[in-house]
This record gives structure tokens, C-alpha cells and sequence, in this order.
């Protein structure tokens, strides 16, 4: 099974970085347990749908807002993902709710069997993205089957 | 009795990013209009100190939506430093991927960004084809809309054949590019590009390419409209209908100046054939008389930006980006410079591109109507019908010459300064880079929002959105649909910010109001 995960956010702008910090340790992380892609997939928005047609788990990585207090990780499937959706309107940034609130409509190919955000909310702390990027392989690994 | 509204905020439907625009409001008409970019950029800063190449890397991810622009102009920067022309199959390729990311941009930002806003079901509930736009046009629903996500997420991937990576490629090295498809990859890429023609023509157009072209004045137009109920049920044929009850030929004037970089260089072998050296010309054009571009006409006012003051408008290669926001807070509004051409405002963007390559159907609109919100939307509606053609020739021309070069050596980039001019999906883009001692001392970026989105100059001319908000009419202060209208026309982009998952977001609100 293909299993992918995907951090997104911008790294210049320190409030939208955490995906895209988790992704940097997850480099540093040879070798990653065999089968598990990671994607710098940065603010593609849209642009990210290629990657969900691919069957498989999909393990998302972003800031969050909202969820839970700050310095928390917060995990999501895929109907709290799409639930989050206030503002139905397509805009420059439009967003993972977004993203997979379209994909069943406009998909090609095979939908993921599974996917998860791990939400990182406020600012980041090493330790946190540490945490972050080890739940994000468990996730890819296991699902998130008995993680909450 | 005139009715004047000072202070008051509306709520716009949705946000652009950090935009907001205050306007004063009498009798119901704009008559000014403050545009503000709130959020410092900085790329300028960042960049310098960094490696030569550090700019492929970088800037593409000045944006989400542009990355292969800004690599494009990154690149072409310090193909010009390096003094290299790249080989033919180099430019066929970047070429392609940039003409992938301007037509997906145009046909997204067409129907999910700008008709959305038709199926505003308060603005539009009398209108006659109000009812039909929600149909269309609905917030992930509508029917336009699905199809335009899918098949532009389908083109995309000739830029995954092309860049070898998705996302964030940086197949774009000076000299040319990294690598080249196998032939079997690059007939996909002719496949992919095949359905995507057969559906924009099908969807978007309602007519072949060829007979769209033969469109060369207003008049040709309507009788286009009237000629078929296929043209008249496609998107442009619906937009055209729906534009004509809308009023959008009376809206949104603009300064009527138009500056395009021009777009594409093209191979030194090539059977495409153009008056100049790329594909599209590069121009300035008062109204429809278009004059040669001249590049050290380019300088950027500071005087009602968030900057260091002191210093006259200057030349992108000497230009200062010192953040400063404190003091004279009446006169500075905006983190985004304000670029002149020859120290005047201008408009970029797809009409700009017509205008000053000299389409007839747009020259004759110009010419009769003026610039508006219709003239300035059709032109990103239609443009791809003048780029697939071209992508078709250099899709067989890279089969036909597979084995070819598409890289020439550059050991390392030496000392000198060189200037990266492209036109993005919304206009005029520009990079401009000095290297010395191999590192960068210097980069500035204009990007189109700068020209389209700028705010006042030291002669207190408004920015081309800001002029063209002047005269707009609005119905109803709490739902302003046609400053919407307005703005977007000139598909505003302020370097996308932060965008993350937040529960139970509020709506999105663009201030339309005086206090900020």
C-alpha cells in the first residue's frame, strides 16, 4: 500500500511553517520505514489533488488553528478535515478542507483508503515537531486505528 | 441631497490574502479608493547574502499558484548574468510548463474566482440568468466549477513530466534545464494537452480555436454570440450574456495604460513565427497605440509605502526595500511599492498581453469602449486560445528533435547583474539580480500585483485598481458585489500568506471601509 505523507504551509511565514519544519526533520530521518513517501507540498492547494489519486494512506502535516490549546497536536480524519470547511468560496488560499471537500468530485484513478491531518496548533517548539513527525510515520504505518 | 459614507467597513464575500481596500462611497458611487497591501515581504531582504542560485530555489516559493513563474524569471536572471542563450529544446520545455501554470491560472481564476461572484445569490437574485450562474457557478458544486478543477488539474501534469518532480520543481537551471522527457513521456504530454484543447474548446469556448481567431472586432463578437447556441451555452458565451445585463462594460476603467513584458522567448528554430523574439511582445500602450518597451523606464515610488522615505522613485537595480511603518501614518498605507513606467501608472495582465501584441478584437474593444471589468476578464477567459496552438507545435518539435541539447554548460555565475522579464498568469513579473563575489547583493521582484495593486505615487496618482474602483457603483454597501468585480478583474495575488486549517473559520471579510 502507498503511503504518503504530505506537509504543507509556507516556510517563510513563521505561523504557517510547522508542515513544512516537520518535513525537514522527517528528511533527517534515514531511513524512513520501507514504503513511505514524504512531499514538501508547501501552499500547492489545488495543486496537491495528483497526489490523492494514488490510493493508499495519506498522512497530511499542517498548521492548525482552533482545534485545541496551543503547543498540542491534534489528529483529524477525513470527515473533521472537511467539517472545518467554513468559507466555501475557492480563493488564492484555498485550503486542505477544500482540497478534499472537491477530490470526489474531480478525482482520477484510485481515492486514498485513508486520510489524516496531524495538526500542530500555535507556535512550534522542537520538541513538538519532533513528536509531530514521529506520529506522522506511526500514522502512515498503522492508521489511526487506537491512537485516540 | 449627496450621501456620503466615511468609515464604514463592508464585508466582501471573501478574502484576497492581506488586501484590503477602503473606499469613500457618495451617493452610492465609489469616488475614492485606498488599496493596501498588509503584509511585509521581504523576499528582497532574505535573498541577500545567498548563494547565486539560491533564487531557483527560493522564489518559486514566493507564491503557491506561480512557483514555475517565478522560477522562470529567476532563471532567465541569471541566464542573462551568465550571458547564455539556453538551446532551443531548453525553451520549448520551459516554455511549456509556463504556458501550463498561465492557462490552468486563467481558466481557475475565471470561473472559480471571478463568475463565482455571478452566482452571489443576494447581488444577482433579479438577474435573468442569475439562477443559471448559481448552476454553473456554485462553491464546489457547480458545474463549471468541478470540470475546471479537473481539467486543470489533468494539464498539470505535463509540468510533472516536464519539472521530474510534483511539487516544487527546479528542473530550470541557467543554461537550460536539467533533463528531458523520454519520447513515450512527451506523447503523453501531447495526449494530456490534446484533451484539455478538445475540453476548452468543448467548455470554455463553444467553438474551435481557429474560429474564435477569426473574432477581430466587437461586432464580430456579437455575431459570434448570435451565430450558434453551442457559443452562446459556453462559458464565454454565458459570460458574454451575463456581463451584458451585469454592466461590465462600464466598470472598472483603469488608467487605459498597458505595459506587458511580453512572454516566451522563442528557439532560434522554431515553426512558429512571431514579429519579435518571443511569442508575445513586450510593449507599453496608451489606449490601443502601443509604443516599444524600454526596461530602465521602470522605477518604484515609495512615497505612500510602508518604507524608508528620502529617496526619488527608483530603477529596480538600485532599489531600496528598508520596511519602515512608523511616522506620517496619514500618507503611508501600503507594504507594496508603487512601480511607474516612465513615471506613469499601468494596468498588466491578459488584456495588457492583447492590447500590446495588438489582437484586434481587444484593440477594437479598447478602442470603442475603453478597458473594463468585461474587457479585462474576457482576456483571461480567451487567452488560452492563443497558447495551446503554439504548445502543440513545441510538443511535435520536441519529439521531432528529442536528441537535441537542452543544457549548456555554466561552470558557475559570475559576477553582473541581470534582469529576469516575463509576464506571469496576472502580468508583468520581473526579477532583478546582482551577483558579486558569487553571492546575491542584490534581488528585487515587481510582481503584476505591484503594478496592478500599487497605491498612490509622489504625484498622488492612485495605483490602476484604485482608479478603477473611481466611478463604481454600489447597490448595496453590506454586499458590494461590484468592487468585487473590480478588483478581480485584475486577479489581485498578494503573495500567498497564511493559510491554515482553522476551525469554524469566519468569513472571509475584505474591508471596504475608511478606517483601517
Amino acid at each position: 500500500m502507498k503511503r504518503h505523507i504530505i506537509c504543507i504551509g509556507n516556510r517563510f511565514v513563521p505561523k504557517d511553517a510547522a508542515g513544512t519544519a516537520v518535513f525537514d526533520r522527517l528528511q533527517e530521518m534515514h531511513p524512513l520505514p520501507a514504503g513511505i513517501e514524504i512531499i514538501d507540498g508547501g501552499m500547492a492547494g489545488l495543486n496537491l489533488l495528483p497526489l490523492l489519486e494514488q490510493g493508499g494512506r495519506v498522512v497530511f502535516v499542517d498548521a492548525v488553528n482552533g482545534f485545541s490549546g496551543p503547543g498540542e497536536i491534534v489528529l483529524l480524519d477525513h470527515q473533521e478535515i472537511v467539517g472545518s470547511l467554513g468559507d466555501s468560496h475557492f480563493d488564492h488560499s484555498a485550503g486542505l478542507a477544500y482540497v478534499l471537500k472537491v477530490l470526489p468530485q474531480v478525482y482520477d484513478g484510485d481515492l486514498p483508503e485513508e486520510i489524516i491531518l496531524v495538526g500542530l496548533e500555535g507556535a512550534c517548539t522542537p520538541q513538538m515537531i519532533e513528536r509531530a513527525a514521529a506520529l506522522s510515520i506511526t500514522i502512515a504505518e498503522h492508521g489511526l486505528k487506537d491512537l485516540r | 441631497m449627496v450621501k456620503t459614507s466615511k468609515g464604514m467597513n463592508i464585508p466582501l464575500n471573501r478574502a484576497e490574502g492581506d488586501l484590503e481596500i477602503r473606499v469613500e462611497i457618495e451617493d452610492g458611487i465609489i469616488t475614492e479608493a485606498w488599496s493596501s497591501g498588509t503584509m511585509f515581504r521581504g523576499f528582497e531582504e532574505m535573498m541577500r547574502g545567498r548563494g547565486a542560485l539560491d533564487g531557483l530555489v527560493v522564489t518559486p516559493r514566493v507564491c503557491g499558484i506561480c512557483s514555475i513563474t517565478h522560477l522562470t524569471a529567476a532563471v532567465e536572471a541569471l541566464d542573462a548574468i551568465a550571458g547564455i542563450t539556453p538551446p532551443d529544446n531548453a525553451r520549448r520545455l520551459r516554455n511549456l510548463a509556463l504556458m501550463v501554470e498561465t492557462i490552468q491560472s486563467d481558466v481557475r481564476q475565471a470561473i472559480l474566482m471571478f463568475m463565482v461572484d455571478f452566482a452571489n445569490r443576494e447581488a444577482y437574485q433579479d438577474h435573468p440568468l442569475g439562477e443559471e450562474a448559481q448552476y454553473r457557478y456554485s462553491p464546489l458544486e457547480g458545474r463549471a466549477a468541478i470540470e475546471v478543477i479537473r481539467e486543470s488539474k489533468l494539464l498539470l501534469q505535463i509540468v510533472a513530466i516536464i519539472g521530474g518532480q510534483w511539487p516544487h520543481t527546479s528542473f530550470m537551471v541557467p543554461g537550460g534545464v536539467t533533463s528531458i522527457p523520454e519520447i513515450s513521456k512527451i506523447l503523453q504530454c501531447r495526449i494530456i494537452l490534446e484533451r484539455f484543447c478538445s475540453w476548452y474548446e468543448r467548455s470554455i469556448l463553444g467553438c474551435s480555436r481557429e474560429r474564435w481567431q477569426e473574432i477581430r472586432s466587437r461586432n464580430d463578437l456579437t455575431a459570434w454570440l448570435d451565430e450558434n447556441p453551442a457559443h452562446r451555452e459556453s462559458e464565454v458565451g454565458f459570460f458574454l450574456r451575463f456581463s451584458r445585463l451585469a454592466g461590465l462594460h462600464s466598470l472598472g476603467i483603469g488608467p487605459n495604460r498597458f505595459l506587458s513584458y511580453g512572454n516566451f522567448p522563442l528557439p532560434l528554430e522554431t515553426a512558429i513565427k512571431s514579429r519579435g523574439e518571443r511569442l508575445l511582445n513586450a510593449g507599453f500602450a496608451v489606449g490601443t497605440e502601443v509604443s516599444s518597451f524600454e526596461e530602465r523606464k521602470i522605477t518604484e515610488d515609495i512615497s505612500h509605502s510602508w518604507f524608508q522615505q528620502g529617496t526619488k522613485p527608483l530603477h529596480p537595480f538600485s532599489g531600496i526595500t528598508k520596511p519602515y511603518a512608523s511616522g506620517q501614518s496619514s500618507q503611508l498605507y501600503s507594504w507594496i511599492k508603487a512601480p511607474r513606467y516612465g513615471g506613469e501608472v499601468v494596468e498588466t495582465g491578459p488584456l495588457a498581453e492583447m492590447v500590446v501584441a495588438g489582437n484586434p478584437l481587444f484593440q477594437d474593444i479598447i478602442a470603442k469602449d475603453g478597458p473594463s471589468v468585461f474587457a479585462r476578464e474576457l482576456a483571461r477567459l480567451t487567452r488560452p486560445a492563443h497558447l495551446l496552438g503554439p504548445m502543440a507545435i513545441w510538443i511535435n518539435e520536441l519529439l521531432d528533435r528529442r536528441e537535441d541539447g537542452f543544457y549548456r554548460t555554466v561552470k558557475s555565475i559570475p559576477d553582473g547583474e541581470g534582469a529576469g522579464l516575463i509576464q506571469a498568469a496576472r502580468g508583468a513579473l520581473g526579477h532583478w539580480v546582482k551577483v558579486q563575489d558569487g553571492k546575491i547583493s542584490h534581488y528585487q521582484i515587481i510582481t503584476p500585483t505591484s503594478w496592478n495593486g500599487s497605491p498612490r505615487d509622489e504625484q498622488g496618482i492612485r495605483g490602476a485598481w484604485e482608479e478603477a474602483l473611481i466611478g463604481t457603483p454600489i447597490k448595496d454597501i453590506k454586499n458590494p458585489v461590484e468592487a468585487g468585480h473590480v478588483v478581480r478583474s485584475f486577479d489581485p495575488c498578494l503573495v500567498c500568506a497564511v493559510h491554515c486549517l482553522q476551525k469554524a473559520k469566519k468569513k472571509g471579510s475584505l474591508l471596504l471601509g475608511f478606517n483601517r
